[in-house]
């Protein structure tokens, strides 16, 4: 049940903005409603007011940009990246993501702006949008900036936001031609389940970027795996040894999802398979 | 009856109010000047109370009425009488009721339980059935011996023990003696909820006379109607329960409910409606929760496989009331032979308080908690012979002349009949891929009910020839209103379109006792064939007159009454639907109106000291599924690839309805295997969300292959059986039978998470089992 809120809808960015500042405390952001209206309804929040952005232009949509890059504002449905036809065959990775997280009724509401914004450590888009070392822009009352999203996760449920910022939209960097990528979610049922372990892999060039979701405050970058990788190719890599560097960057808890035990060794086999999928040869 | 509507697929009455929206629940429902209600719910597992004051709630703008158990210190429950409305004297678990409010608005009443001051002194709880049982446990309910109690359960006074359920059948240890081989086995089921997409709901209002009028998602009207009046000290016939569509119950929305807290605030609230509706978080922890068990399970049998003894006890963990479970413990004991012959039997049952959330009836009433260690138990048996399980089951399986646990002689069984199609339709005996693995496991089941549940209906020919037929069993998804609704057509000779069947109104319905135990089309299904048998005689006897031809002489087809050989002399059932008419301008009869009642006759009470008696059931239902699984290694991941599922329904009034309820059950027994546990950390339900509460999705659904087998059941409506929890008991002990098959090891507490068969699998590399 709500506690009585005022409902505004702002139709620019300022207004918005200054709205949220002049009301920190008071006032939140809402795009999709998909995890602030949950909270409100069970009392963990009560702000006075509710700001929503889906009405101000250029937050919502997906534009390929003359490089490569994708820029997509904050605003956009879970399921309009899935199905994005240059997300789903270049940025494979977040397309799984996206289409990953909740139920598709949740991810017709839910958004990516607010899938970070949440900053849930287990939150799908973050561990892939981490790999492919998206850029976030953000607009506040005193003017943009631009943040990697490696920095934008400050603990769980926090973020590099202060009162007035809102996210306006995430960039994808181009990647190098025959670029591959791939999203794993360890949950309990097959669908509809909150991430018990994600890992997101990109093969962009020489280089292999991993990131694992559920695991630690943040999403965060196994680093020491992705040097055992670097400059190299199969069949000279030794893929267990990487997986478990892999689980050696993760400080998972045991929680009413999985234990501290299970993250660690899933992680190893999720990215034995994950890697081996991704390098092996394929097959013709 | 040109064509027979009784095996016709016949699509469901309510389909298209349901798939549009317009389907009204009582969620749906509003009033004018309904107040809504908020319940104030205890803290702690076990405390006594040492005051609540709620004068600061009462002075709340917009607060009409709050109510604690000193307004009402009066007891409620179906079976044993063990539950105070509002706490009185002490709380038992961790949301137990201490005080209700009914104010304006939600938000005023949620805010005024915050102005209620309760002052509590914390006692020793228990959490788990041992403790509890343990000679210095706290008590629970410290005057046990003094409930009021159908005089079937037997409390141990001054212990936690609500019902003691003994089986003696012969004498186990000379059936042990006789054995070749003993084995034994600990099975675990965690406490559960039925996960009801519709929450409970309803609305109480007390009119100027007295009169209470309950809007309720129930399953029962009858049984709420006649608690509430026992309740509140008020004649059943001031009581009145209305029950529009409900959105599932699976035994949660059995007996009373959330309708005796409510009624206490609306006798408060100056003849206002108020309103109730449970959040999911009380869904999960208020309403009643699937029982946990222990059971200990001792088996002798013989080197060819059958079974000889069997000793088993099962400790129910109940929770804080066992106002119902204490009747799931009983079924569990005189169903504990499950489906197969066991000629020495020792049973102790054990119904125990905890102060966990209060266990009550759930899909199957004790028969998938049974079965999840009989059915291991049984497949042990066969791997340990080295002999085939299909075979195993076979040897034992319950047949025509063999007894059961309470000494009663079986007939009209079809249990290997549905073993052998099960088997068949998993592929058992075929090759296999790595990795995969093959299980089977069979069930029983009983509708629990006392020997006096009856049923009821009325049917009203109106004057445009269709029929209205009047009934008390709730639509709870189940497809009861279509499967009543093509009898009475069937046996009118109308067509199934012109037949509305009511939604409860306890007023102006027939009696129901419950809607449960499988039995609707059963016991109502009986209820109905003689009504509408009553309206057709009287429609005959009209017709045979009017038209000059002996009554045995016609027939009605398709709302015509006639000539069995000569269809051209004929009147329309629209036509006598208010009496026949003569030529000469008068009239007889009048308006035809069928009554027909059932009641299951026969059913005796049981031995107290050793269970024994001529027939504890009114019949039963046996049925089989087998699994067919993959498991990875690695991760631990049961994925289930296929069920095949086969039951003995005596006759299969809609096939379209048969599978549907079967499919469900599948999946909820899929759902119960692998993912559903009500995580309780000393009482306190953790996962009280579908955010950590898991249940099968549409993505997890297994192949299923369905069949039915026909052993007409001799009072069954055309041979029918009770049918629909049976659905749900065997998959989980199947599954885990196939994760055996294929990687050897077997998980005996529910349910089998990869985590578990991680750890089993290790184990098992270590040396052990």
């Amino acid at each position: 049940m709500f506690q009585p809120f005022q409902y505004l809808a702002p139709h620019t960015l300022a207004e918005a903005c200054a709205f949220l500042r002049d009301n920190a405390g008071k006032a939140m952001a809402m795009a999709g409603g998909t995890d602030l209206l949950v909270r409100m309804h069970d009392r963990h929040w009560n702000p006075a007011y509710v700001v929503d952005i889906k009405k101000i232009p250029g937050l919502t949509g997906i534009t390929v940009n003359g490089d490569g890059g994708i820029t997509i504002g904050a605003a956009t449905t879970l399921n309009a990246i899935a199905r994005h036809p240059a997300i789903t065959a270049r940025y494979t990775v977040l397309a799984e993501a996206a289409h990953v997280v909740g139920s598709y009724q949740v991810r017709n509401r839910a958004t990516i702006g607010g899938n970070i914004c949440n900053a849930s450590p287990a939150a799908d888009t973050a561990a892939s949008l981490l790999a492919l070392e998206a850029m976030v822009s953000i607009t506040g009352p005193d003017g943009e900036r631009r943040v990697p999203l490696a920095e934008f996760f400050t603990g769980p449920g926090k973020t590099v936001l202060v009162p007035g910022e809102l996210v306006t939209t995430i960039e994808l960097p181009t990647l190098p031609a025959g670029s591959v990528s791939t999203y794993r979610k360890l949950m309990r049922t097959r669908a509809v389940d909150l991430s018990q372990v994600g890992l997101a892999v990109v093969v962009a060039g020489g280089a292999v970027r991993i990131a694992l979701g559920a695991v630690a405050a943040t999403p965060i970058r196994a680093t020491g795996a992705e040097a055992l990788l670097a400059g190299r190719s199969m069949p000279d890599l030794d893929i267990p040894a990487i997986a478990r560097e892999v689980a050696a960057a993760a400080s998972p808890i045991s929680d009413l999802r999985a234990s501290r035990e299970y993250r660690l060794h899933m992680i190893e086999v999720m990215a034995r398979r994950a890697l081996t999928d991704l390098l092996a040869p394929k097959r013709q | 009856m040109t064509q027979s509507l009784i095996g016709a697929s016949v699509p469901r009455k309510d389909a298209l109010e349901k798939v549009t929206g317009t389907a009204r629940y009582v969620g749906d429902l509003s009033m004018p000047n309904m107040l809504h209600a908020r319940i104030l719910r205890s803290p702690f597992p076990h405390a006594r109370i040492r005051s609540i004051d709620v004068s600061k709630a009462r002075r709340l703008p917009g607060v009409k009425a709050v109510v604690t158990g000193r307004d009402f210190p009066n007891f409620i429950g179906l079976y044993l009488v063990d539950r105070n409305i509002f706490a009185v004297d002490k709380v038992r678990y961790i949301g137990d009721p201490v005080a209700g409010v009914a104010a304006v608005s939600p938000q005023v009443a949620e805010e005024a339980l915050k102005l209620i001051e309760v002052e509590y002194e914390e006692l020793p709880a228990v959490f788990d059935p041992f403790s509890a049982m343990a000679p210095d446990a706290p008590l629970i309910h410290e005057n046990l011996h003094q409930y009021k109690l159908v005089p079937v359960y037997f409390p141990i006074p001054h212990t936690n023990v609500a019902n003691h359920m003994k089986i003696r059948k012969g004498d186990v240890e000379e059936g042990f003696r006789l054995s070749d081989e003993i084995i034994e086995g600990t099975y675990h089921v965690p406490q559960m909820q039925h996960c009801q997409i519709e929450p409970h709901t309803a609305i109480a209002q007390v009119d100027a006379t007295g009169k209470v009028t309950v809007w309720s998602s129930c399953q029962s009207p009858n049984a709420v109607r006649k608690l509430l009046a026992v309740a509140f000290d008020i004649p059943v016939g001031k009581v009145r329960v209305i029950t529009p569509y409900v959105g599932g119950g699976f035994g949660g929305k059995a007996g009373v409910t959330l309708e005796g807290v409510l009624t206490a605030i609306a006798m408060k609230a100056g003849g206002r409606p108020v309103k109730l509706v449970y959040s999911r978080e009380e869904v999960f922890r208020d309403t009643m929760v699937r029982q946990g068990l222990v059971a200990k399970i001792k088996t002798g049998f013989k080197k060819d496989g059958r079974l000889v003894a069997q000793q088993a006890e099962l400790y129910w963990d109940a929770g804080a009331y066992c106002e119902y479970g204490v009747n799931i413990v009983r079924a569990a004991g005189y169903s504990s032979a499950g489906p197969y012959y066991i000629p020495y039997m020792k049973t102790d049952s054990y119904c125990i308080y905890t102060n966990n959330p209060a266990g009550g009836p759930f899909r199957g009433f004790g028969m998938g908690e049974l079965h999840w260690a009989l059915d291991q138990q049984m497949d042990r048996i066969a791997h340990h012979l080295s002999m085939d399980p299909v075979e195993v089951r076979l040897i034992n399986a319950a047949r025509d002349g063999t007894t059961t646990a309470t000494g009663e002689v079986l007939k009209d069984i079809g249990l290997t009949k549905c073993i052998n199609e099960a088997a068949r339709q998993i592929g058992w005996g075929t090759p296999k891929n790595p990795l995969t693995g093959r299980g089977i496991a069979c069930m029983v089941k009983a509708p629990a009910m006392p020997g006096n549940a009856s049923s009821a209906a009325f049917i009203k020919i109106n004057e445009d020839g269709s029929a209205n037929l009047l009934i008390t069993a709730t639509e709870i998804g189940q497809g009861a209103d279509t499967a009543l609704a093509q009898i009475a057509a069937h046996e009118l000779g109308l067509p199934v379109d012109k037949v509305t069947v009511s939604l409860p109104d306890t007023d102006y319905t027939p009696y129901e006792w419950q809607t449960v135990a499988s039995r609707i089309t059963y016991s109502a299904g009986n209820a109905v064939i003689a009504a509408a048998r009553d309206a057709r005689n009287q429609l005959i006897t009209m017709a045979g007159e009017g038209l000059g031809i002996p009554a045995d002489q016609l027939t009605i087809t398709d709302g015509v009454v006639h000539a069995v050989n000569d269809p051209a002399k004929a009147i329309r059932v629209a036509d006598l639907a208010l009496g026949l008419n003569l030529p000469n301008g008068s009239a007889r009869y009048g308006p035809v109106m069928g009554r027909g009642h059932f009641i299951p006759e026969g059913i005796e009470g049981l031995d107290p000291e050793t269970g024994q008696g001529k027939k504890a059931v009114s019949h039963w239902t046996f049925g089989v599924q087998a699994a067919e699984v993959e498991v990875d290694p690695e991760t631990g991941r049961v994925d289930v690839k296929k069920i095949a599922a086969v039951y003995d329904i005596g006759k299969v009034i809609n096939p379209l309805l048969a599978a549907g309820q079967t499919e469900g059950g599948i999946v909820q027994g899929l759902s119960v295997a692998l993912y559903e546990q009500l995580q309780l950390q000393r009482g306190r339900v953790m996962n009280p969300s579908f955010v950590d509460y898991k249940i099968a999705t549409a993505a997890d659904t297994p192949e299923m292959a369905i069949g039915f087998v026909e052993t007409p059941l001799a009072d069954g409506p055309y041979g029918a059986r009770g049918f629909a929890e049976h659905t749900m008991v065997p998959t989980a002990p199947a599954i885990a039978n196939a994760v055996y098959d294929a990687i050897g090891v077997r998980i005996t507490d529910l349910p089998i998470t990869p985590e578990k068969v991680l750890a089993a699998l290790r184990s098992k590399g270590k040396g052990g089992e």
